[in-house]
Parts: C-alpha cells; structure tokens; sequence
C-alpha cells in the first residue's frame, strides 16, 4: 500500500540525505531571517522539482524538523498536481495512502500545524483524482478513515482521522477549495458529487465518535486525547453543517408565513442559514441527536464551569458553536407540518440558551468580573439566528410556554442590561459589550424591519418593552453625553469611520422608537424642550457645556427618527411615522411636525449673534446642519409621488395623517419662509465660524446640495433675498475666499445648479455669468500683466488662484443643458489664462493638480454638448495642455534631501498623469455620442487626437508609474479602447509611438492583475483581428509593424504578431496563468494563428522537440493538433468560431498545462 | 471682488515680504508653511478640537524644504499662519568648479556664481554625472525665506 515508485530508479539515500539537510539548513535560515533569499531559493527548487515523492517520504519519515517536514508535504502537494496527468493510477494511489497512514502513524505528534499539512495535501490529492476514481477506490480510502474514526485505533488514531475528514471537508467546500489549475466547473461538480454520497456519511460518523467518548466526559473520566477527539467530533459537525448544500432541492414549504427564509441579515456576522434539505431529517432531528448534544453542553456546564476557564475550552466552545448553528436549520428538513417540529426544535434550543443568559443582570455582572464573555456572546447569535427564521409573533411566543412573558421581553431587559454596562464600562477593554451590543441590535433590526407586520402584531407588552428598550437607550447616551462633555476631541484618522459606526447604531435606536413612536416621539419632545429652556435660563451664569452635549445627540437621534439615511434616490418620510398617527387632525399637535418645528426653532436663534456666541458651539452647530440636511431632503416641499393611496377603510384616515406629514412644510404653507431661514443659517456658518472646516464641509457638501437637488424647491430658491446674498457674498466677499478650496468647488456647483429651475436660459446664463465671469476677468488680467511671473508665486496670489480655479470646476461639475452655454463662454475665456498659468506655476504641483482636474470635469460634462466648432475650440486647448505639461516634466528629475518629500513629488506626477489619462477618456466618449452626426465636414477627428494626446502623454508614463495600480489600470482602460475602436489607426502611428505600445502591452501582460492583463489581451485580439481581415481583403493591414524585419543595423526587428504570438504561448502554456482568463487569451490567440500560421507550427514543433520526457510528446503533439484541429474549426474569425477555439483551448490548458510547467 | 485685488502691482515688487499670511484651515497637505522660522513642506494635516465645544485646531506635520527636517505645529484653524513665498528659477548649468560651487546662465545672459551644489552625495552624483555625460542641464533652484537651493534638474536633450 506505502509503495509508490514514481519516477523509477533505486532511492538514492545519500542523495535523499544530503536534500533533507539542504531543506533543514534552509528552513532554520528562513525562520532566522538569515540570508531569506537564498534559503527560499533552495526551498522553491524542492517544490518544483521532478518527481519529488521519494525524497519528500524521506524528509517526513526521518527529518527532526518540524518545519522541513511541513515544506516536503507541501512538495509532494505541488510535484503531484503538477504532474498528476503523468502518474500512473498506483501511484496517485500510494500518495493518498501514504499521507493518511503518515497522519495516524504520528497522531501523537506534537506538530500540529505539520500533520494538517499532510492531512490536506491528502484530501487535494484525492479530490485531484475524484471524478477519476471509481466508487470502490474512494470507499478503500474513507473505510480504512472510518476505521480510525469509531476508535478501532485508539483516541489518537481518531482524531487524526476526523482531522483528515476536516481537511476533506475544506477542500471540496468551493468556496474554501484550495487553487488546482483547473476549471470553476471542476471544483463544483467534486463539491456536489460529494455532497451526495459522503457528507453525510461523515456526520454520522462524526456524531458517532463524539458518542463513544460522552460517557467518559459526563463522568469526568476523560483523557485529554479523549477530550480532543470529542471537540474535534463536534467542530467538523459544525463544519459540515456549514456547508452550502445544494443537492436540498426540495421546495421550500412558503405555507407557513410565520417561518422566513430570507438570510440577508445573518451574512454581517458570517452565519449562513443551514438547509440541508429532506434527506438529512433523521440524522439530525428524529435520532434525538439535538437533544444529546444540549444535554452534553448542559451537563459539562453544571460539572465544570466552577472554573471559569471552561467556557473558553476547546469543547464548550465548539459545542456551543454547534449549538448555535442548529439554531439557523431550516428548510425542507423539517416536515411540512404547517412548522410545528421546526417551532419545537426552535423551542427546544432557546430554553437551553436562555440558561446562558438569564437572568440578564447576574449574567452581565458575572461577566464584568471575570467570566469568559464567549457564551453570552453566542446566545447572541442564537437570538439573531432565531429571529432572522421566525415572524415577530412567532418569535415573542416562542418564550412563553416556559416563562410568563414574552421573548421579546426578553430580549428587551437583555439590550437594557448590555446598554447600561456599554455605558459604565466605556473603555476600551469592554468590546464584548460592544459585540454584543450589534448583535442585538441587529436582531431587533431584524425584527422590526420587517414590512409585512402590521403594528397590532405587536403586543402590549411587546410595545412596552421597546419603549423601556428605548428609554434606556436615551437616558444612558444622555448621561454618557454628560460625562465626556469635557473631553478632548481627538480627531484622529479613525474619525469618519466611527462617525459611521456611530450612526450605523443611531439608525438602528432609530428603528426601535419609530416603532413605538407614539410614545417615543413626544418623550424626545418633551426632553428638548426642557433642555432649551434650562439653557436660556442657565444664560451667563452656568457652563451650558454639558447641556450642549446633551443636545447635540438628541439632535443626532431626532435626526435618524425623522428621516432615514442618504443613501437612496429620493428621500422618503419613513413608512412607520407616517402611520404611526393616524388619529392625529390637526397639523400642530402631530409629534413629527412638533419635534420638526422645535429643532427648527432652535436652529434659528443661531442667527441672533448674541445666542450665536454664547451657545452655538462648532459642533453643536456641525450636528444642526447634518440634521437639517437630511430634514431638508425628507419634509421640504416634498414632491408628491405618484404612489396611489391606499383604498381599505382606514385607509382615509392613514391618508390624512400622511399628508398632513408632506405638506406641513410644503410649498403652500412654510415652505418658503424655512428655506429663507436655512439659507440664512448657511450665511451665518461662513461668516461666523471660520476655519471650522468639518462645519463647513457639512454645510457645502450636505446642507446646499440638499437644497438645490430638487426643481421645486430651487424655483423658491432663487427667488429668495437671502439667496442672492449668498451669491453675492460668494462673488465678492473676502470671507468666502478663506473656504478651503475643495469647498469652494461645492460651494460653486450648488450656486450654479440653483439656477437650474429658471424659466428662460436667458436669465440662468446670466446668472452663471454673474457667477463666473469676475473670475474669468480676473485670471486675464492677471496673465496680461508683464510681471505675472514675479507676482503670481506670492502664497496669497497662489491661494486666490486655486480658489478660482475649483470655483470653475465646480461650475464646470454642475452644467446642465440649461447652463452649458455660458459656462462654456467662461471656460473659453479662460482658456489662455489657463494655459499661462500651467507655465507660469509649472513647479507648483497643487495648481498643475487643479488645473488638469478642472479640464477633465470640464470636459467630461461638456463633450456632450459640444457643437463641432466648439469641439474643435476645446481640443485645441487639450493639445496645447498636453504638449505644454509636457514639456515641462519630460525628463525632469526631483533633488531632495528628504526622501518623504521625493515621495511626495512621485505622487503628484501620478496623479497629474492619473487626470491626463481621464482627461484622454473623457474626449474619447465624444465619439460616441455623436455617432449619428460624425458626417459633418468640421468634425474634429477624435481618434487622431486622441492617439496625439497619447503620443503626448505615453513618454511621461514610465514602467515605474506603471507599477501603480490605478495608473495602470487608467492606461490600459484607454489604451485597450483605442486600439478596439480605432486598430487603423495604429498602422499610421510612427515607428517609436508603435514600438511604445507594444512595450507596455508587454508590460501589461506579466501585471498580476487579471484585469489589467485581460485589457491587454483584448488590446492583442483586436489588432491581430483588424490584420487578418484587413489582409483578407488584399489591404495592408498593419503593414510594416505586422512583420518582422532586418532593422538598419542588421538586428531583427520583430513583428507586432510573431513577437505576441511566441509570447502569449509561452504565457499560458509555462507560467502560472490563471483559468479566467482562458477565454481572453483565446480570442487573442486565433487570430495570431491565423496571421502566423507557419510560425506557429514551427514554434509547436520547438515545443514539442524541447520536452524533456520522450513518453510526454506523443501527448502533448496530439493536444496541440487538437488545439487548431478539433470542433470543426475554420479559419474565420466570426463567433462560432471563436467560441470553438476558446473551448479547444481551455481543454489543452487543462489537458497538458500540468506538466509543461515542470522546470 | 473687490478692487483692492485687482492691484498685483502693489505686491508685484514684494519679493522682500517673505512670507504672508493665510487661514489655518484653508492650508492643505502639500502647501508650504513657516513652522520655527523655517519653510516648510505641509505633509499631513488634521484638525482636532479644544474640548468637545471649543474651536477647531490644525495640527501639521510638515518637512523643511532645504534641509528635510520634520517639524510639527498646531495652530487653531481660524488664525492666520505664515505661509512662505517660495520661488523657483531655472537656468542652464554652465559649470561645475573644484570649490563646489555652480555657474548658471540666467534668463538675461548674465552667470550667477553664488550658488553651492548640494553636499548630499547622492544629490551631487546625479548633477555631476548628468553634466560630465555632457548633457544640456536646466537646473530648477528654489528660493524662500533668503535661501537657495537646486531641487531638480531637466535634461533638455541635445539641441
């Protein structure tokens, strides 16, 4: 069974001697970080040897070193995927055989890391050879397993068997498969062949080993390899209970509509739902198999946990696992019995969860004082899993059979608990509070989501819990807000990315008092108030600061309740406020326009300069704009959608309350006089509080977008004094200039995009002029002035340069066919301007940056647009950029002495070409928006200046800049478009401008990125593809490029398709070339071969002749005249045809690839 | 805008102004900055606040530009820092001599023979191989705050 032979010869031990000390050497060299290059080196050339297996055999068997016995299995997995097409069927079997009977020999091997290795090199052999082997073949191997497993061998053996099970499991599970070189297709037809015979299998035997150590465990008799086996019994019944099953197939039962089947929620926390489908009812619900695993945990539970250690030992923790994961069944596997089992089973596993948890308090407290958080964590889950599988009803009664109240009681003083121990802890050592926080957070999520449950689904103690829920909630943050109201705000890198947490946990709050918001709305009402009001009174004579905090987050938390995140085309007044009232009349008692109108109010005294200063704190302010934007976007003259209200009977009333909600602040009623008001806050921002720039950014980037976004409310909007104010602040005030730029940009697009909704072009361009035209003045003046060289580089000059300049890009940003024409005009105007500036501030790289940004905006919302003398105006102006960026940076060389601010230098140059290669795309799309006028006579030929601009642009792409992801994928995007659409237009290009093309494709196609290869191969496929059929149809084609040459100097010059042709055969064929691909490569490939077809066949016979194993060649010879002669194929490049060589080709990578790639 | 801004002559001649003055906030990553005396590259800014409720500050971490040093301030965001007024001209190199000083042809056919080459070797070996290869040599010398420097240089190709 253990001969294996590969390879033939007598075993040279001195030589297998002399490579297993190499190997040590190396591995301790590597692990000493000594001479690491060399040592990989020596490891590397182990791994791709030839026919390795017996030296491997000989380093596991004999070597001390743990880590030169891992590298030899990892050896023998290489050499034998490799070359598995060359080994005969014995010794594909003695591999397998070897390696298990390695695991089980040295079980008790300390090694851990080097027997998974082996056992995993094990399974990928055997899923290697899967579709190969015959039925009785894989039953030889698993019974010799299952032996091992039901403990013929002892409690070592055992585990070493459910370990290599484990492995198995990994290796045909697709999506945790290890990398074979072989198709996608492969990989699933093993993974469900293999559902279908053994998975199973493998659970009862799993199942089986785990019962035969219980006894001994319950009585606390175990041996620890007894105690091993046991939690590695139950990990790889868990693992097997994750798998995606696919062969379930049955219909699910849709009957009962208390039992859902939506998994969406459990995927944040990497749970899967478990449906197994029918066939597996009587493994794990008939036998009682549940109800011995929880009577297990139980009883260890009651026997060990004296010792807190336990529930972090290895088998409370993969019990629970398990446990928690049974909680997610669902599916065909339970009887269609209208879901009773499955509510039993459900029931069945609460009540042994609830042991975990209950009560709440005591729990938590154990917790804080030292017990493992693990097991309140995972009854976590198991809520979450339960509540994503049953209806809100169904849920709050799973509890009640065996308590008084409901689960969602429950669960409520379980969050209250979390919530209040979330807030005393607060340090960083508490995140299990943190975790546990989110899980139940999204169990209620889950819960109260739902759309499909009426309100009276609810019960009344249901809705009582979530107001003490919600309460809680309030009342903790309150105080939380008190006690850190004095801290220093750290704003560090983390600061955005625990906003969004921050709010990810304020929307859920949210959630949970709408609905309830009956009660929840006017208690946050009534706290507002009375905030306001002890903050007037408290006016110079208390430190309002810890009233400002409070504020600032009920500002925050109104804000979710009122209206739901950004995300999303149209804002909506959430669904449940606008139920939630129906028997409310009158507009000034319903809660959602009372608590709207009190933060309203509230905002506006920020416009009274003494409140101003003496309340309004930057960040109170920062939380009034992020309210108001979104309160903007909700409630502001809403726009009436189409959506036919409801006809039941409560219907009328539903209807009035809802409409009560979109009108309060409608066109009709106080639409107008809010808008003032929020324009005026706007004002008030810039010119009171400077160089607060997260307030700032709000109020440009949120609170003027929000806006401006719609028609109806920009019709007001411009019509309103305040508004012109602005306009006019922003054309001459100092005060604005002193935003930071990018605001500028912002600030630019809404002013423009107001004028959107004015009735006559007419007037909207006058206004953009008004806007836009004082710059455009300003820069040509500027620029005629003799002394603008001296001049311009003084820092304030600099400054008001780049404010101009992000002013006209964010103009640019905003044009719409309303506004095109005179933003046009400016542009034009300063384009001369423009183009000195590059000259004058060419060492400044933050001008060149905006300068370059503002063209590719400009011309990416204006090519559109363009008439054809206008086009021709505007690439015009591109080619005088591009030529006159250029020159300046061609050849150019940064001397510092600091190699940050060398970096630096380096990242600007990448970001300026970055823009020049956008700014290339961008007037490539003219072409095809204008395919139905192209006739004309003044059409600027795109293409050409499009190559031109590359032409311009390529030299200062260098093979280092390449090297950056973005660039790269920027320079092949446009050059694998160019060279699709326009192959033609390559023939013309001169001999340097070609020979650069062909380089980068080159370079292109060794990148590590599939994309960027398959750009370039696709690049490849359409130019050979234009020669052949050009040269079909007796033309030239790519001409002089398409051949090779004698060069004046005598060298050889190789041609554009011999030099890919040789290249892409050796690409596939001798280097790691990945299967998704394939088919990229093929349409490459053919028409190569079409163009060169006795290169080709010369090249096939230099490959065939190079082979180093003479038994190898009929082989490969075959397969690559099956490559070009198989499947009917013809010598047309149409798509059949295509598609018959992409399927000849990836049946040749599968067939020999293997071992070509043999060094 | 007002007219005041339209008077670039009034500053035209303010080369001997070395520095002006600008917003803390409206200073970003890559502008210069005087921090303890000296010109400044910006390489990062963040913004931190005095208290939960107080006023925004701006903390920069920034590189000198002649000697590479790293220097930090924090300045709160609404008051003005001193942004330096850096220059930069380019000339032909001319000659290298023995001493370590340059020769550079200016704009107007004069030579300007007051400037040092770097004593960074790596720095030097690039001008003095780059001129010893006979190359026509533009070297980019940066002026701020009274001092000098060559910070690149372009090879202009053989006309």
């Amino acid at each position: 069974m253990e001969d294996f032979a590969a390879g033939g010869g007598p075993p040279d031990l001195a030589q297998f001697q002399a490579t297993m000390l190499a190997i040590e050497r190396a591995c301790n060299e590597n692990q000493m970080c000594m001479n690491s290059a060399a040592a990989e080196a020596t490891i590397v050339s182990l791994h791709q040897s030839p026919n390795p297996y017996l030296c491997c055999r000989f380093i596991l068997e004999n070597s001390q070193l743990a880590n030169a016995r891992f590298q030899a299995a990892g050896a023998i997995r290489d050499a034998a995927i490799r070359e598995w097409g060359t080994l005969s069927d014995e010794d594909k079997k003695g591999l397998i055989f070897f390696c298990i009977c390695f695991v089980m020999k040295h079980a008790t091997a300390t090694d851990g890391y080097v027997q998974n290795k082996v056992s995993s090199v094990a399974a990928q052999l055997m899923k290697r050879g899967w579709l190969d082997f015959t039925k009785s073949e894989k039953e030889s191997v698993f019974s010799e397993v299952k032996n091992a497993i039901i403990g013929m061998h002892g409690a070592n053996a055992q585990f070493a068997g459910i370990n290599f099970l484990e492995s198995v499991v990994t290796e045909f599970s697709p999506s945790t498969s290890s990398a074979m070189g072989l198709p996608a297709e492969f990989h699933e037809k093993c993974g469900s062949s293999f559902e279908q015979d053994y998975l199973q299998k493998f659970y009862c035997w799993a199942q089986d080993a785990a019962l035969g150590v219980t006894n001994r465990i319950v009585e606390c008799r175990e041996t620890l390899a007894e105690d091993r086996v046991c939690s590695a019994a139950l990990c790889l019944m868990f693992q097997i209970l994750n798998w995606d099953f696919k062969c379930a197939g049955d219909p699910l039962d849709t009957s009962n509509n208390r039992i859902n089947h939506e998994i969406a929620m459990l995927r944040k926390f990497e749970f899967v739902l478990v449906q197994p489908g029918r066939l597996w009812h009587d493994v794990l619900i008939s036998s009682g198999h549940i109800t011995w695993l929880l009577g297990l945990y139980d009883t260890m539970r009651a026997k060990c946990s004296v010792d807190v250690i336990w529930f972090d030992s290895p088998l409370a923790v993969s019990a629970r696992q398990l446990i928690v994961q049974l909680c997610s069944l669902t599916g065909a596997i339970f009887s269609s019995d209208n879901g009773q089992t499955q509510e039993k089973h459900l029931l069945q596993i609460l009540s042994a969860v609830l042991k975990w948890m209950d009560p709440p308090a005591a729990v938590i407290a154990a917790v804080r004082s030292g017990r493992p958080d693990s097991e309140i964590l995972d009854g976590c889950h198991a809520f979450l899993s339960m509540a994503t599988l049953t209806s809100t009803l169904l849920f709050d009664n799973l509890l009640r059979p065996i308590r008084s109240y409901g689960t969602l009681q429950f669960l409520s003083a379980l969050t209250c608990e979390i919530i209040q121990a979330h807030g005393v802890g607060n340090n960083e050592e508490d995140t299990w509070c943190s975790d546990a926080l989110d899980i139940l957070l999204e169990t209620w999520n889950v819960l109260l989501r739902r759309t499909d449950i009426e309100k009276n689904v609810l019960s009344r103690e249901g809705s009582e819990a979530i107001v003490i829920l919600f309460n809680t909630i309030v009342e903790s943050h309150l105080k939380a807000a008190v006690n850190s109201a004095f801290d220093e705000l750290a704003d560090s890198e983390h600061f955005h990315a625990s906003i969004a947490v921050r709010d990810e946990r304020l929307a859920s709050y949210a959630l949970i008092a709408r609905k309830v918001a009956s009660v929840t709305i006017p208690f946050l009402i009534r706290l507002f108030s009375e905030r306001f009001s002890t903050l007037c009174q408290g006016k110079g004579v208390t430190d309002p600061t810890c009233i400002l905090e409070e504020l600032y987050w009920l500002l925050l938390i109104s804000g979710h309740i009122l209206t739901d995140s950004w995300e999303g085309e149209t804002m909506m007044v959430p669904d449940e406020l606008q139920t939630s009232f129906v028997d409310i009349d009158d507009v000034a008692q319903h809660p959602v326009v009372v608590l709207s109108w009190s933060v309203i109010k509230f905002a506006e005294q920020s416009l009274d300069p003494d409140m101003r200063t003496n309340f309004f704190s930057p960040r109170l302010m920062e939380a009034m704009v992020w309210f108001l934007s979104r309160w903007i976007s909700t409630y502001l003259m809403p726009t009436k959608t189409s959506k036919s209200y409801s006809s039941t009977l409560i219907g009328r009333t539903v209807d009035h309350s809802k409409n009560l909600l979109l009108t309060f602040a409608g066109e009709d009623n106080e639409g107008r006089s809010l808008l003032d008001i929020f324009v005026r806050i706007s004002l008030v921002v810039f010119t009171s509080y400077p160089g607060e720039i997260e307030l700032l950014s709000l109020t440009c980037q949120h609170m003027l977008p929000a806006l401006v976004r719609r028609k109806n409310v920009c019709i007001h909007l411009v019509t309103l004094d305040s508004w012109r104010s602005l306009s006019n602040a922003f054309v001459n005030e100092r005060i604005l200039f002193s935003l930071p730029s990018r605001l500028q940009r912002s600030l630019a697009e809404s002013l423009v995009g107001s004028v959107s909704a004015l009735k006559e072009t007419e007037a909207s361009n006058q206004y953009v002029r008004d806007l836009m035209g004082p710059i455009a003045t300003y820069l040509v003046d500027m620029c005629t002035k003799d002394s603008v060289k001296t001049f311009a580089q003084q820092p304030d000059i600099l400054f008001m340069v780049c404010c101009f300049l992000e002013r006209l890009r964010g103009a640019a940003r905003a044009t719409e066919s309303r506004t095109q024409k005179a933003i046009f005009d400016v542009a034009v105007s300063a384009m001369d301007p423009i183009l000195t500036l590059l000259e004058v501030y060419k060492d400044q790289s933050a001008v060149v940056y905006i300068i370059l940004k503002f063209i590719v905006d400009f011309v990416d919302a204006q090519v559109v647009f363009l008439t054809p003398k206008d086009m021709a105006t505007l690439v015009n102006f591109c080619m005088k950029l591009l030529q006159i960026y250029s020159s300046h940076n061609i050849g150019k060389i940064s001397l510092s002495m600091s190699t940050s601010l060398l970096n630096e230098a380096k990242a600007e140059k990448y970001k300026d070409l970055r823009a020049l290669l956008q700014l290339l795309t961008h007037l490539c799309t003219k072409d095809m928006v204008d395919f139905s006028v192209a006739s004309e006579e003044e059409c600027v030929n795109i293409a050409e200046v499009v190559f031109l601009g590359l032409h311009i642009v390529t030299p200062l792409v260098s093979m280092d800049l390449l090297k950056y992801p973005k660039l790269c994928k920027n320079y092949f995007e446009l050059l694998s478009h160019l060279l699709e659409v326009y192959p033609e237009k390559v023939a013309q290009l001169n001999a340097d401008a070609f020979k650069y093309i062909v380089l980068t494709i080159d370079f292109g196609i060794h990148q590590q990125d599939s994309d960027v290869v398959d750009m370039c191969l696709r690049a490849v496929a359409a130019l050979s593809s234009h020669h052949y059929r050009e040269r079909s149809r007796g033309q030239e084609g790519l001409g002089a490029y398409a051949v090779s040459s004698y060069g004046p100097e005598g060298t050889l010059q190789e041609g554009f398709l011999s030099h890919f042709l040789r290249l892409l055969l050796h690409l596939i064929l001798f280097e790691d070339f990945s299967m998704e691909l394939a088919g990229s490569a093929a349409d490459a490939l053919l028409p190569l071969v079409l163009c060169e077809q006795d290169l080709y066949q010369r090249l096939v016979q230099e490959l065939i002749e190079r082979l180093p194993n003479p038994s190898l060649k009929p082989r490969l010879a075959f397969a690559l005249q099956s490559l070009t002669s198989s499947n009917q194929l013809s010598a047309s490049l149409d798509r059949v045809n295509r598609q018959r060589f992409r399927k000849n080709l990836s049946k040749l990578l599968v067939d020999v690839s293997g071992f070509l790639r043999v060094k | 805008m007002s007219d005041e801004e339209h008077h670039f002559e009034s500053k035209a001649d303010a080369g001997a102004s070395k520095t002006y003055p600008q917003q803390a906030g409206t200073i970003r990553k890559n502008g210069y900055i005087v921090i303890k005396a000296r010109p400044c590259k910006v390489v990062e800014v963040s913004t931190s606040k005095t208290g939960k409720h107080g006023h925004a500050k701006c903390h920069f971490v920034a590189i000198d530009i002649f000697n590479g040093k790293k220097l930090e301030d924090i300045v709160p965001s609404s008051h003005n820092c001193d942004v330096p007024h850096v220059n930069r001209t380019d000339y032909q190199l001319i000659d290298i001599s023995e001493d370590g000083f340059v020769s550079l042809l200016t704009e107007n056919g004069s030579t300007k023979d007051d400037l040092r080459l770097p004593t960074d070797e790596p720095l030097l070996s690039q001008i003095k191989d780059g001129f010893a290869d006979g190359k026509d040599l533009v070297v980019t010398v940066m002026s701020a705050m009274g001092e000098e420097q060559i910070c690149a240089i372009k090879d202009i190709g053989p006309k």
